[in-house]
């Protein structure tokens, strides 16, 4: 078979021909890499399908007030789980809202903090910071975008749960006791934890894009007599903003996923916070879609139950399609003028 | 590696492979699978290495055991896809046909508050008001040595526990008030309650530690109370199969049933049938 091999492959016209073994193990890696990466799609493809086709009859039954609120979505939840057993009298009903905006104030709290909190790190890490400090901060920083989620989860629930639950007055939670249990599992530990886990990866990566800066664009901006902080700020953040860019969509997606953490610390209700409440919005549950997932991975052999659990996967997929899509376009426009990460 | 090496190596896998299986199927066990409620499953694991223990029973049986909980058991033997499906929840009429329950053990489901509210009993009607939401402030409990609102810690619809807190303790016309936070297993209720002065909630009795246990109906929830009978609030362990038990799988059912190995080992945190 290896004496046939260089004869059935004819030179390419613009390649030169190589012959012998390593022609014939050249195209075999070609081949077996080409079968591998086809496969990885045609796997993401199914995957894409099944939730898909399994999700279909929640979102059928309920159309586009599937997203709506309206009701207690825990029992709603609850209804559908005691379905009776004939598949002409399965219970849909479900307004999934509180689930969707736990997720999204989760997620865009986390993010908006973090992204600050990891801007200004990275530029003290690259420009600032004694030599011997970045030396200890850096590997602690890529050390800690590390650390598996439940073990953030179980320090949250452990020590932060119980300490801000002796921060809320039992006026306060006197005061909503009809409407919702307010305790230390809520909105604010569940972002803090979530902020916390996603900082060092946008950290790490906005570091690296700042250290690709050409040096002459720096040294030329010193040069005429800008100071380091002016330099930094319009020169070295504006050429990596395609960075910024993609360390946010890393982190937003990773929040967005993120489901054992905050199956602990948030609270477990599906309940939507109202910024109108003052501060008792800030201690109030919230239940992410990932985290009822979880929390409810239990009934998935119920009929309608499942569908409607594989119906919350759906969403989950899409949003963070539309994040890689939407991180791309806005890349675009910046790529011009920034190094390309 | 080279080309022979590599020819060698899937020569040696697959010879390998040819070896094995008839090694595997020479010796004539049964293998019995079980899946289903993760309450059921510590005792489950128990009882199985017990009745290897037996020389003999060595020589005729092994196990799996999977968890999931309750509702997944029962789902799994229906389909066939495990010999024994455990259930910490009675048949309900919703259940695939052709399946048979077989009782294997009963635990006690204790209502637990935060020891620093040490309730000295709650009656039926009392269980109810507080789940349900109509008594929601601990001023309106007697014997609560804390002030201000109940926070209710209960489980996931979809938990066997919450099945059987709903049936024993609710009955079929009370809810448990939605405003709950409800938590996905036995130990992280526990926590919740733990670290919450205002809690309550219900456990299984072997993740009771740290709790105060709060009487019901007078009756203190311990493995002796439980034992006796007197305890009220006692749910069934199944074991379920497709159709009657046959071969191996009724002799380990009925070794359960009968033998006083498996006495002991239910007796240590569970209550043996008879």
């Amino acid at each position: 078979m290896d004496a046939a091999a260089p004869a059935a492959s004819p030179a390419a016209p613009g390649r030169p021909r190589i012959t012998g073994i390593g022609d014939w193990s050249d195209r075999r890696a070609e081949l077996v890499l080409g079968a591998l990466a086809c496969l990885l799609l045609l796997l993401i493809g199914l995957m894409l399908a099944t939730v898909f086709a399994k999700g279909w009859p929640s979102f059928r039954e309920n159309g586009l007030a599937w997203f709506g609120s309206g009701g207690d979505v825990d029992q709603q939840l609850l209804d559908i789980f005691n379905s009776p057993a004939n598949p002409d009298a399965y219970v849909y009903h479900l307004r999934a809202w509180p689930l969707i905006y736990g997720t999204a104030l989760t997620t865009f709290g986390a993010v908006a903090v973090g992204l600050t909190f990891a801007l200004f790190a990275a530029i003290f890490i690259v420009e600032f910071a004694p030599d011997r400090l970045r030396r200890v901060l850096e590997p602690v920083v890529r050390l800690l975008a590390a650390v598996p989620s439940v073990i953030y989860g179980l320090i949250g629930i452990l020590v932060l749960a119980p300490f801000v639950d002796g921060l809320v007055s039992t006026e306060r939670k006197e005061s909503v006791a009809f409407v919702v249990q307010l305790s230390g599992a809520n909105i604010s530990v569940a972002t803090l934890i979530l902020t916390v886990m996603i900082t060092p990866i946008m950290i790490a990566i906005i570091v690296d894009a700042l250290r690709a800066v050409p040096r002459a664009w720096t040294e030329g901006a010193a040069a005429l007599g800008v100071n380091r902080w002016r330099v930094m700020w319009t020169i070295s953040v504006r050429a990596a903003r395609p960075a910024i860019v993609a360390a946010v969509v890393l982190a937003t997606a990773r929040a967005l996923g993120e489901a054992i953490m905050l199956s602990m610390v948030s609270g477990s209700r599906g309940f939507a916070p109202n910024p109108l409440d003052g501060l008792t919005f800030f201690f109030e549950p919230v239940r992410p879609l990932a985290a009822t997932i979880v929390d409810n991975a239990e009934g998935l052999q119920v009929a309608p139950f499942g569908q409607t659990i594989y119906a919350f996967a759906c969403v989950l997929l899409v949003s963070s399609i539309f994040l890689s899509v939407g991180g791309w376009l806005a890349k675009q426009p910046l790529r011009r003028y920034g190094i390309r990460p | 590696m080279t080309r022979s090496q590599t020819i060698a190596c899937g020569m040696a896998c697959v010879g390998a492979m040819l070896v094995a299986a008839p090694a595997t199927t020479a010796v004539a066990r049964t293998t019995i699978t079980m899946s289903g409620s993760t309450s059921v499953a510590p005792l489950a694991a128990g009882l199985a290495k017990a009745y290897l223990k037996n020389q003999a029973n060595r020589r005729q049986a092994r196990f799996k055991l999977l968890q999931g909980g309750s509702d997944i058991g029962i789902n799994d033997v229906a389909r066939g896809r495990v010999t024994i499906g455990n259930s910490s929840r009675d048949p309900q009429p919703s259940d695939p046909g052709g399946l048979i329950f077989n009782k294997i053990a009963r635990d006690a489901l204790c209502v637990a508050t935060n020891r620093a509210n040490p309730i000295g009993n709650l009656s039926q009607a009392e269980v109810q008001a507080i789940f349900s939401g109509r008594v929601r402030n601990w001023r309106d409990v007697p014997g609560s040595r804390v002030s201000g609102p109940i926070d209710l810690i209960v489980r996931t619809p979809a938990s066997g526990t919450q099945d059987a807190f709903q049936s024993i303790f609710m009955g079929p016309d009370l809810r448990v008030a939605s405003s709950a936070q409800t938590k996905s297993s036995n130990g992280l209720q526990q926590q919740a309650i733990r670290s919450n002065e205002n809690a309550i909630g219900y456990v299984s009795f072997n993740f009771t530690k740290g709790l105060h246990l709060v009487p019901y109906k007078g009756v203190a929830c311990t493995l002796r109370n439980a034992k006796s009978g007197q305890y009220g609030g006692s749910r069934n362990f199944w074991m379920v199969t497709r159709g009657k038990a046959r071969g191996e799988v009724a002799r380990f059912i009925k070794w359960i049933r009968s033998a006083g190995a498996a006495r002991r080992v239910i007796s240590t945190n569970w209550v043996p049938l008879r």
